[in-house]
C-alpha cells in the first residue's frame, strides 16, 4: 500500500487529520514489526497484509441513551472521545498485524455507554465481511462507570474469494461496569483471519466474554483481558470447532494486575478431519496483585486420527498470595455417553454430535444470553454435520 | 406378539485397562414374549448386568458362543442403535450425564429415531405425551429443560430412565436394578410407570437383588442366576422363597458348586 493511495482513501472518507497521520505512522512501522507470537503455532506464510481498496461506512446507529455509530463518523462527531480511547487498550505498534490494522482500517464501530447507564436490550451488530477486499474492522467499546449492557456480535462472509479479515475489538470497562460480550464468528472457508479482542477492566468491573469461534478458514485468535482494577473480574469462554484442513491458533490471556482480581478461562475445542487447533491459555499474575485468582481449563476433543491439536496452559505468577490453577486435556469422544444415546435408538452420527455438545456444554451453558446460546448450538450442529460429511468423503 | 430368545449364551468381558478377558456368562437360556414380565434375581457378580448389557449390545461384552434372537432374527451383528430401533430398551444402572443436551431434546431425538424422515412427531403430540408421563411419574416440568441426567440425584436418574421407557415404548425393556438407591415412595412411582406399560406389546426383564421391587411389579416368571447361568425358573413366589432362604440356601439345595462373591 502506498502512502499516497492511503491518504487518498482516507481523505475521500473525510477522516480527520490526526487519524490520517496515525495511519501513515502505522504504515511506516509495519515493516519493522513482527507477527504476534502464538506458542506452538506457525503462520508466517499466511497472507495477512493485503491492500485494501475501499472504506466501508457502517450503518448501525443509535444516539439516545448511548452512542453506537460508524467509527469514522465518530472521529468527526465525537473527536475527543475517539481520540482518547482508540488504542488505549491495544497499541498500534504492538505488532505487525496491529500496525497493518491501523494503517488499513476500512470498517469500524464506536460504542459509548455514558456513566450510570443500564441498557436492557442487548446491543447487537452483524458484520458481513465482503470477500472482494480485506476486512479490517475495529470495534471500540467504552463503558463508563456504573454501566451495564450486553453486546452481541455476529460475523459472516459474503462471497467466496480468497480474502483476509483483521478484526479488533477494544473494550474499556470502567469502574463498576458490567459488560457481557458474546460473539459468533462464522467467517468463510477462504478467509484468513486475525481476530484480536481485548479489554481493560476497572475497579469492581466485570467483563464476560462468550466466544464461538466457528470460522471455516484459517484463524489466529488473540483474546486478552487486563484486570487492572481492584476486584475486577472476567470470565472468558471459548468454544471452537475446526474442520477439513483448517488451521487455528488461539491465545487466550488474562493478566491480573489488580488486588483480588478474578480471571477464569474456559476453552473447549473440537478438532475434526485433518484440521489443527492450538489452545494456549495464559494466566499471568503481576507482583502486587494479592488475593488474585487465575484459573483456566483448556480441553480439546480429537475426532480423527489425522487431526492435530494441543491444549497448552501457561501460568506466570509473580505474587505469593494468590489462587491459581489449570486443567488441560486432549481426549476422545466419551464412549459411555455415546453408548447411552445409541441405546435409545439414536444413530451414531447424531449421538456423536450430542456427545460433542456435551463436551462443549460446560462452556455453552455459561453463555448468559439464551438467544446466543441457541444460535450457537445451531451453528455447532451445522459445523459438526459438515465435518462429519467431510470425514466420510475423504 | 414379539419374542426375545437367549440361546446358550457365553460372554466374555474385556477389561480395557488391564487388557484381560473373563468369561461371565456360561450358557444362558431364556425365552420371553411380549405380554410377560420376567424377573432375574441373583447374588452380586453373577452376570445379571452382563446379560442385559450383552442383549443391548455394549461393545465390551463379547459373545463367544450362542445367540440372541429377536423375533427369530439374530441381533448379534447389529449395532446398539439398531437393536434399540428394533424394540429393545435398557434402563441403565448408571445412566450417562450429558451437559448441553436438554432432556426434552434427547427424548424427541430418541422418538424420532424410530420414525421415518417424513413422519417426525409433532410438537403438540410430543408435549401431550410428555405431560401425561411426567404426571404419572410425579416429575416436575423443569426436569425436561434440564440437561440430560446432569446433576440429577440417584432417584431422579431412575425416574428419568422410566420416563424414557414410557416415551419410547419399546417392545422389550431390560430394567437393570431400577430399585437400587430408591426410597419406598420413589420405588412405588417407578413401579407405577413400569406397570402402566403392561400389555400385549410389552415385555420386561427386571434385574434385581431384592424381592421388594417384585411386590410392586408382579412378575410372571422368576429366574435365578448363579455362576453365569440360570439355575432355576419358577413362578412369582420363587422370589419370596429366595427372600426367606437366601441364595446360599438355593445353591445348596441345587447342589451347585458356585462361590458367592459376598460370601466369606
Amino acid at each position: 500500500m502506498t502512502p499516497d493511495k492511503l491518504v487518498q482513501l482516507a481523505t475521500d472518507n473525510h477522516e480527520p487529520e490526526w487519524f490520517i497521520q496515525k495511519r501513515l505512522q502505522a504504515l511506516k512501522e509495519m515493516s519493522e514489526l513482527s507477527l504476534p507470537k502464538i506458542q506452538r503455532f506457525e503462520y508466517h506464510n499466511w497472507d495477512l497484509l493485503s491492500d485494501i481498496t475501499k472504506i466501508i461506512n457502517d450503518t448501525n446507529k443509535h444516539d439516545k441513551n448511548y452512542i453506537l455509530t460508524d467509527i469514522f463518523a465518530a472521529m468527526n462527531e465525537y473527536p475527543e472521545l475517539v481520540q482518547k480511547y482508540l488504542n488505549q487498550v491495544i497499541k498500534t505498534n504492538e505488532n505487525q498485524l496491529m500496525a497493518y490494522h491501523t494503517a488499513c482500517l476500512n470498517h469500524g464501530i464506536f460504542l459509548y455507554v455514558p456513566k450510570n447507564t443500564v441498557v436492557e436490550e442487548p446491543i447487537e451488530v452483524n458484520l458481513v465481511q465482503d470477500s472482494d477486499q480485506p476486512f479490517v474492522s475495529h470495534i471500540l467499546i467504552v463503558a463508563e462507570e456504573n454501566t451495564q449492557f450486553s453486546f452481541i456480535q455476529k460475523m459472516t462472509t459474503k462471497g467466496s474469494k480468497q480474502s483476509l479479515a483483521n478484526c479488533i475489538v477494544e473494550v474499556v470497562a470502567k469502574d463498576n461496569s458490567i459488560i457481557k460480550y458474546a460473539a459468533v464468528d462464522e467467517l468463510g472457508e477462504n478467509v484468513t483471519s486475525y481476530l484480536s479482542r481485548r479489554a481493560t477492566v476497572g475497579n469492581n468491573a466485570y467483563v464476560d466474554w462468550s466466544i464461538g469461534l466457528m470460522n471455516a478458514g484459517n484463524t489466529i485468535a488473540d483474546f486478552d483481558t487486563d484486570l487492572r482494577g481492584e476486584g475486577s473480574h472476567s470470565e472468558i469462554k471459548v468454544v471452537d470447532i475446526t474442520t477439513h484442513r483448517q488451521q487455528e491458533g488461539v491465545n487466550t490471556r488474562v493478566t491480573n494486575y489488580g488486588k483480588h482480581s478474578i480471571g477464569h478461562i474456559n476453552q473447549r475445542g473440537v478438532i475434526m478431519d485433518r484440521s489443527r487447533l492450538i489452545f494456549n491459555g495464559i494466566g499471568h499474575i503481576i507482583h502486587g496483585a494479592s488475593g488474585a485468582n487465575a484459573e483456566q481449563q483448556n480441553r480439546v476433543l480429537m475426532m480423527s486420527g489425522k487431526a492435530h491439536g494441543d491444549a497448552n496452559p501457561i501460568l506466570l505468577i509473580d505474587e505469593n498470595d494468590v489462587i491459581a490453577g489449570h486443567a488441560a486435556s486432549v481426549g476422545q469422544v466419551d464412549k459411555q455417553q455415546l453408548y447411552y444415546l445409541m441405546s435409545r435408538g439414536i444413530d451414531e452420527k447424531t449421538a456423536q454430535r450430542m456427545v460433542i455438545r456435551g463436551f462443549l456444554g460446560d462452556v455453552l451453558v455459561s453463555i448468559p444470553s439464551k438467544v446466543i446460546r441457541e444460535q450457537l448450538v445451531q451453528t455447532i450442529e451445522r459445523k459438526l454435520e459438515n465435518g462429519q460429511q467431510i470425514s466420510e468423503n475423504s | 406378539m414379539s419374542t426375545l430368545e437367549v440361546k446358550n449364551l457365553h460372554v466374555e468381558v474385556e477389561d480395557e485397562e488391564q487388557k484381560t478377558k473373563k468369561e461371565i456368562l456360561k450358557g444362558v437360556n431364556l425365552t420371553m414374549k411380549t405380554g410377560e414380565i420376567h424377573a432375574i434375581m441373583g447374588p452380586n457378580g453373577t452376570g445379571k448386568s452382563t446379560l442385559s448389557q450383552t442383549i443391548m449390545g455394549q461393545k465390551n461384552y463379547h459373545v463367544t458362543q450362542g445367540d440372541i434372537l429377536l423375533n427369530g432374527e439374530s441381533i448379534l451383528e447389529m449395532p446398539v442403535d439398531e437393536r434399540a430401533r428394533k424394540g429393545l430398551f435398557l434402563a441403565m444402572q448408571y445412566p450417562a450425564e450429558i451437559k448441553g443436551v436438554t432432556n426434552v431434546e434427547f427424548l424427541r431425538a430418541a422418538i424420532n429415531a424410530r420414525r421415518p424422515e417424513n413422519d417426525k412427531i409433532s410438537v403438540m403430540d410430543f408435549l401431550k405425551e410428555l405431560d401425561k408421563n411426567l404426571e404419572l411419574l410425579d416429575m416436575s416440568q423443569s426436569m425436561t429443560e434440564r440437561y440430560l441426567n446432569e446433576g440429577f440425584s440417584g432417584g431422579e436418574k431412575k425416574r428419568n430412565e422410566i420416563l424414557q421407557l414410557l416415551m419410547i415404548k419399546p417392545n422389550f425393556a431390560l430394567l437393570d436394578e431400577i430399585d437400587s438407591g430408591l426410597d419406598i415412595d420413589a420405588l412405588k412411582v417407578v413401579s407405577k410407570g413400569v406397570n402402566s406399560m403392561r400389555g400385549d406389546n410389552f415385555g420386561a426383564l427386571i434385574i434385581t437383588h431384592y424381592q421388594r421391587l417384585l411386590n410392586y411389579i408382579k412378575p410372571d416368571v422368576v429366574h435365578v442366576m448363579m455362576g453365569g447361568r440360570i439355575v432355576k425358573t419358577g413362578p412369582a413366589d420363587l422370589a419370596m422363597k429366595l427372600e426367606n432362604e437366601g441364595y446360599a440356601g438355593l445353591r445348596d439345595e441345587l447342589g451347585l458348586d458356585v462361590k458367592l462373591v459376598d460370601e466369606d
